[in-house]
């Protein structure tokens, strides 16, 4: 964990006199996945698509492997491989054929590398029929041989689990966790599922309004945000012994929240208990993005 | 199948590549050709072979003239000329080749320069049967002759007319000495005007002095028109006053028609 | 670059454009067959004769006589004119301008298909050349690679000219071995002639000279490649500015009409003639018909042309190189 793949330096967008991206600084690091994560129009497509050189952007520095992407464009973009939306290939042509389109434009990939990609992302055997029969999770897999074609040291993916189903989501999942860890790959993913950002990511970069509001690893942001949900007989009472521990807000619908820290919880409930209040139910929640946002942009506690 | 074979891609590619350089080629011969393409200073007159008729049998028409061999006024736009062929075709059983050469407005002098062509000559020669009205708009100019009525000036037209007659019937002889030529003689669209027996006069004398160079000619038949529309020529003329319309036409014709014999043919 | 040409070609092959241009050609092509077959019928049986001489002596006549008619404008009447001198030269000289056969037809055929057909054809290819990427959303991974994308566009605009050539190649050769079957084969060696100029209104014949049928289909060919080239490059500039192909279908389309219709009535507007659409038939200098406007030259046609192709070809690639593509 020590080489840098990709380095973004304040990053700036403007758009008919509009700022898009408001100056955006990260660093991605060999072999982590690394999370961007956003609402809807917080700008993520607009810096992805900055990113693998579609848009141009107003200033700021883009570098892939120590090459500018602007300056050094085909030297950046060997070292990179990229699936923005949904991977459109040529519906009227066969997978084989699409790989061999985008394999003719790389440097020194041949048809080995192109039987390399297609078994493992395991299309072997529907690879020479036309794309247009494909389901939408046999795309995602053509589109994944596609970027991995070049053997790149950064793989973008925006939105890589869009449409998917539950199964094909795990195994998406996997397939990436696996090319970070086994090929060290870096692998940048767009979402605005903090849950899957959560199950896939080392690290997080949290992006509204078209800045980067935090960055930190997955693990840190959701023990700062998770909370535990009570709900105690008499309730009351139960609020005035957990109050002694930790901070303690009861909701209209009679729940008591409370910051979740794992090691303190059991001790919580036993004082509970021992103190003769009943515990229904204690549940442990993820904090909805919308929550996070709200604490992380300053917008009061965020809690309910 | 639909794997796309890489080898027709590379074909087509190819294939295209060479298709490309031969229209390229082309295009800039083109240029060059149109820019500097040395003439010879335009290219020989040929004669073409004569005509060559399928059956012995069959009949060959050429009509020359003006507008009244064209038919103007005829709404059916057949004219003397076509109903001449109608009848022909009816009588004899023969297959019959019509060359109508008729142009509205033609006067004796273009006629002249018209039977002097290569094209017009080789029809000429293969004809039985040659109809020709001529005449009209050397005298009457649309009318205008008959209206300012100077003897002077008259004379004059007809002189030339008179040549160019000569000219004429002298070229078709020597593009064909067998065919029977029928020369229709004018008519007077006038007659009914006040001054209607001066213009008659004027006529009946251009009548004579062109039948009288017919004669000259072997085989050529001078047809009279005068008496067809002496009497009532409103009846028989086109709303233009000038052309004959369908009956007038149809008069004509009537007159011509049994005229032409193909005995000779029939054998 | 090779590569490139090659994907082009594939994806251009797949989708079967070039196969639908085919078929449309040799639809086409089966209709005037017929068309022309009928009306040589017509003309014997009118004619009694299947001398060529004679009908065409006919048609002079007959052009004869609509000039004697006094309702017609001064340009068709002087339209009229110079072709009536240019079949009397014919005639003359003995040569037939329509000799029967496969060549005959494919000059008549490229002729009369190269200010709207094959601009048509060469624009079902052009128009979506650039912009089906974009509908596809295929642009997205083509823009990627580590290829410069002047050179994307390069081997698309490569591979357009290589589609030209071959649509034209395809034309010609459904042309002659479709008609051949009803007008026979030969004539590819028979005389014909070129060289007329038409100026003032006048027919000049000093120029004049027999060219054997090839040759003569070899330049007809190269000019309209050439004019389907300028066509091709204007429907591929669309295809780069508008990403709806059917947008840029239909602006090329109302473009072509709108250049055939302009042809005919255009005579008294004088800067029409720095429209492209109305320098489209080149074919036209070489047969000495008179062009739509007074003082058009083949070489001031193919200026207009060819600024008009540059100009294109600039902004296609400023614009393509330049854009955010998102």
């Amino acid at each position: 964990m020590s080489t840098v793949t990709l380095s973004v330096s304040n990053l700036r967008k403007m758009i008919k006199g509009k700022e898009i991206i408001k100056g955006l600084n990260f660093e991605l690091q060999e072999g982590e996945v690394f999370g961007f994560l956003g609402p809807n129009g917080a700008g993520k497509t607009t810096t992805i698509r900055m990113l693998v050189g579609l848009i141009k952007p107003t200033s700021g520095s883009i570098e892939i492997c120590g090459y500018d992407v602007k300056n050094d464009f085909t030297k950046a973009m060997q070292y990179m491989g990229c699936i923005v939306e949904n991977p459109e290939l040529y519906p009227f042509l066969s997978g084989y054929d699409n790989l061999l389109h985008f394999a003719r434009m790389l440097p020194e990939v041949d048809e080995h590398r192109i039987a390399e990609v297609v078994s493992l992302v395991g299309m072997q055997a529907r690879i020479h029929d036309r794309v247009k029969t494909y389901s939408l999770g046999m795309r995602q897999r053509l589109g994944i041989a596609q970027a991995l074609l070049n053997r790149p040291k950064v793989l973008i993916l925006d939105e890589p689990t869009n449409g998917l189903d539950p199964a094909g989501i795990r195994e998406m999942r996997q397939f990436i966790r696996a090319l970070a860890e086994q090929e060290g790959l870096s692998v940048l993913v767009s979402s605005h599922l903090l849950s899957e950002i959560q199950l896939l990511c080392d690290r997080v970069a949290i992006i509204s309004k078209g800045e980067i509001i935090q960055v930190d690893m997955v693990a840190n942001l959701l023990n700062k945000q998770e909370k535990i949900i009570w709900r105690i007989e008499p309730i009351q009472k139960g609020k005035e012994i957990l109050r002694r521990y930790t901070e303690v807000v009861e909701t209209d619908d009679g729940y008591l929240v409370t910051p979740y820290e794992e090691k303190q919880a059991a001790i919580w409930n036993r004082e509970l208990i021992t103190q003769g209040t009943q515990v229904l139910e204690m549940n442990r929640r993820l904090p909805a993005l919308e929550d996070l946002f709200l604490e992380l942009t300053g917008g009061g506690e965020g809690i309910g | 199948m639909i794997i796309l074979r890489r080898n027709t891609v590379k074909i087509v590619t190819i294939l295209s590549v060479i298709l490309g350089v031969l229209w390229l080629s082309g295009f800039g011969w083109a240029i060059q050709d149109y820019y500097s393409g040395n003439s010879m200073g335009g290219i020989e007159s040929k004669a073409a072979k004569p005509m060559q008729k399928k059956d012995k049998q069959e009949l060959t028409i050429v009509a020359l003239g003006d507008s009244l061999t064209r038919g103007t006024g005829d709404e059916t736009g057949k004219g003397y000329v076509g109903l001449v062929t109608d009848d022909i075709k009816k009588r004899f059983k023969n297959r019959v080749t019509l060359h109508n050469l008729g142009i509205n407005g033609q006067t004796s002098t273009e006629l002249q320069k018209q039977v002097k062509q290569n094209e017009v000559q080789r029809q000429l020669a293969s004809a039985d049967t040659i109809l020709i009205t001529i005449g009209g708009n050397d005298l009457f100019q649309g009318g205008q002759t008959l209206m300012d009525f100077d003897p002077n000036s008259i004379g004059k037209i007809q002189a030339e007319f008179i040549n160019n007659l000569t000219s004429i019937l002298t070229d078709i002889r020597k593009a064909n000495r067998n065919a029977t030529i029928f020369y229709l003689g004018l008519y007077n669209p006038f007659i009914e005007l006040e001054n209607g027996s001066d213009t008659s006069k004027v006529v009946r004398e251009w009548n004579d002095q062109s039948e009288r160079v017919s004669a000259a000619f072997p085989k050529t038949v001078f047809v009279p028109t005068f008496d067809i529309f002496q009497l009532s020529v409103n009846d028989y003329l086109y709303t233009d006053n000038f052309h004959p319309n369908k009956q007038g036409y149809q008069l004509i014709a009537e007159r011509v028609a049994p005229l032409i014999k193909w005995e000779e043919k029939q054998q | 670059m090779a590569n490139l040409i090659q994907n082009e070609m594939m994806k251009l092959l797949a989708r079967k454009r070039i196969q639908v241009v085919g078929i449309i050609v040799a639809v086409l092509v089966l209709l005037f067959t017929y068309a022309q077959y009928k009306q040589v019928e017509e003309q014997r049986e009118k004619l009694g004769t299947t001398d060529w001489r004679a009908s065409l002596q006919q048609q002079i006549i007959d052009i004869q006589n609509r000039l004697g008619s006094s309702r017609m404008s001064d340009d068709w009447r002087e339209q009229l004119q110079v072709s009536l001198k240019q079949q009397q030269y014919y005639l003359d000289h003995n040569i037939n301008p329509t000799e029967p056969g496969a060549p005959s037809f494919v000059r008549m055929f490229v002729e009369n298909s190269s200010d709207l057909f094959i601009p048509l054809l060469v624009m079902i290819i052009a128009s979506d050349l650039v912009s089906s990427e974009h509908s596809l959303g295929s642009i997205k991974l083509l823009l990627t690679r580590p290829v410069k994308r002047w050179r994307i566009l390069l081997s698309k605009y490569i591979t357009l000219l290589l589609a030209i050539s071959a649509i034209i190649a395809m034309v010609g050769v459904l042309a002659y071995l479709l008609s051949g079957i009803v007008f026979g084969y030969k004539g590819l060696n028979t005389p014909v002639i070129t060289g007329f100029t038409v100026e003032g209104g006048n027919l000049d014949t000093s120029q004049v000279r027999l060219l054997a049928q090839w040759k003569f289909l070899l330049m007809d060919f190269g000019l309209v490649w050439f004019v389907a080239v300028v066509v091709g490059t204007l429907a591929f500039m669309l295809s780069v500015l508008i990403r709806s192909t059917a947008a840029g279908m239909g602006v090329t389309l109302a473009a072509l009409i709108s250049g055939a219709i302009l042809s005919n009535m255009v005579s008294s507007w004088e800067s029409a003639k720095y429209l492209f659409m109305v320098n489209l038939k080149l074919t036209n200098y070489l047969n000495g018909v008179a062009p739509p406007i007074e003082g058009m030259t083949l070489l001031s046609s193919m200026t207009v042309l060819f600024v008009w192709w540059a100009a294109a070809l600039v902004v296609s690639f400023v614009v393509f190189t330049k854009q955010d593509v998102y």
